[in-house]
């Protein structure tokens, strides 16, 4: 597996960042985010559908006044879907110039890796939910899958969020 | 009883679809009752025929001429696992003329679902016992996940759905406990198998070598005794690569 430094890490001369991800876990699998991507973890809150929405957004939070969208991130990594428990947290991210939330089973920690330490993840699968995988690390003989929070959704979905 | 009946069905249906490929000449079509017929007595000899191979000097055991090497699990694991893959191999490097071509060569023969399948010696990049397999979001269903393996990240093949999708539904995949991951060449693809049978010296007469890739390139040809596939580990590592699966092309 070639190592994916450059696409994950700003530049620097060693090539060998360290980076912050915030990890969390969805089913039986733990995804790492980039920190500076997550702008606050919340409790689980009444998420108030959206009649219309796509299938991915659970609906809306109100965050302090402003209006947040939140995805069904199990049903965009193409998981089941889950009872809410009290571990489910809210995470709230920024991501293609916008706030929205991506709601998860847990969240775990805050790890840090070594640019070097991050492998491309197989390129296989026409499916949207490949393209959001920026790549996969072992972490204390646990695989932990990088997500590229930019790739989460297309444009047009994007855009459509951005409408809502 | 019936699991072993249902694995010989299988085994039959796939052997037969390969034999009635698109390699098979016009003037054997219209003779299909014999050619089934002469498919059932060699698949008749597959349960009863004795394999007369030499014994493999991979495998410290005591030459049976008359027997199938038989080949302990762990013993092979522990010969072969040593060959740890390289991470940038690519096997498109890989020279068109195989080394296996020429001469003798060995074969490890392996089970999968009920299909007895073959991967030539020089190409086999390790064993491994299958652990806990990490799935990935949006992969294809044949794509049974990552297994870490020390610093190595083994792109696990569920090799049932690979090379037989259309016998091999994802339901049975999913109940289905492989055993072992066997690694391919150099690189970090494995197929998951049930289990590992034997290796066997093979002589060039004894396959019936596909002389082009046409539909199936993972497939290098058919053992004719054993009436059993032999795998094109190259084109396999490039389709697996490429995400497509043995019907995709």
């Amino acid at each position: 597996m070639s190592n994916v430094a450059n696409q994950s890490a700003k530049s620097s001369d060693s090539g060998d960042e360290v980076l912050q991800w915030v990890t969390f876990k969805l089913q039986d699998e733990t995804y790492g985010i980039n920190v500076m991507q997550v702008q606050e973890v919340l409790r689980y809150t009444e998420i108030a559908p959206v009649p219309g929405s796509p299938d991915y957004v659970m609906g809306i939070i109100n965050l302090r006044g402003n209006v947040v969208t939140v995805i069904d991130t199990r049903t965009r990594f193409g998981l089941d879907g889950a009872e809410v428990t009290d571990n489910s947290r809210i995470v709230i991210i920024e991501a293609d110039k916008q706030v929205i939330g991506i709601l998860v089973d847990s969240v775990a920690e805050v790890v840090y890796l070594k640019a070097s330490e991050i492998d491309t993840a197989p390129n296989v699968g026409n499916d949207e939910s490949a393209k959001f995988i920026q790549g996969v690390t072992n972490r204390d003989g646990e695989l932990l899958i990088l997500v590229d929070l930019n790739k989460l959704l297309t444009d047009e979905e994007w855009d459509e969020i951005s409408a809502l | 009883m019936s699991d072993r009946y249902n694995s010989q069905k299988v085994m039959q249906h796939y052997l037969s679809a390969l034999l009635t490929d698109d390699e098979v000449q016009p003037s054997i079509v219209r003779q299909e009752p014999e050619v089934k017929q002469k498919l059932e007595s060699l698949l008749a000899r597959v349960t009863t025929t004795k394999v007369a191979a030499e014994p493999v000097p991979v495998v410290a055991k005591e030459p049976k001429p008359s027997v199938p090497p038989k080949l302990d699990s762990a013993e092979l694991q522990q010969s072969v696992v040593s060959r740890k893959s390289q991470p940038g191999f690519t096997a498109d490097n890989v020279s068109a003329e195989k080394a296996y071509r020429k001469g003798d060569f060995q074969a490890l023969f392996f089970s999968v679902a009920g299909l007895t399948v073959a991967l030539p010696l020089k190409e086999l990049g390790g064993i491994h016992k299958l652990t806990a397999v990490n799935t990935m979001p949006g992969k294809p269903a044949w794509f049974k996940g990552v297994m870490l393996q020390r610093e190595q990240k083994i792109n696990v093949v569920d090799t049932g759905l690979w090379v037989m999708p259309e016998k091999f539904d994802r339901q049975q995949a999913e109940s289905h406990q492989y055993q072992y991951v066997i690694m391919l060449s150099n690189t970090a693809w494995g197929l998951a198998c049930d289990k590992l049978i034997n290796t066997v010296t093979l002589s060039q007469d004894e396959v019936k070598w596909r002389e082009n890739s046409g539909k199936r390139p993972w497939l290098a040809g058919l053992i004719k005794q054993h009436m059993c596939a032999l795998l094109d580990v190259d084109a396999l590592i490039n389709l697996l690569k490429q995400g497509q699966s043995s019907n995709e092309h």
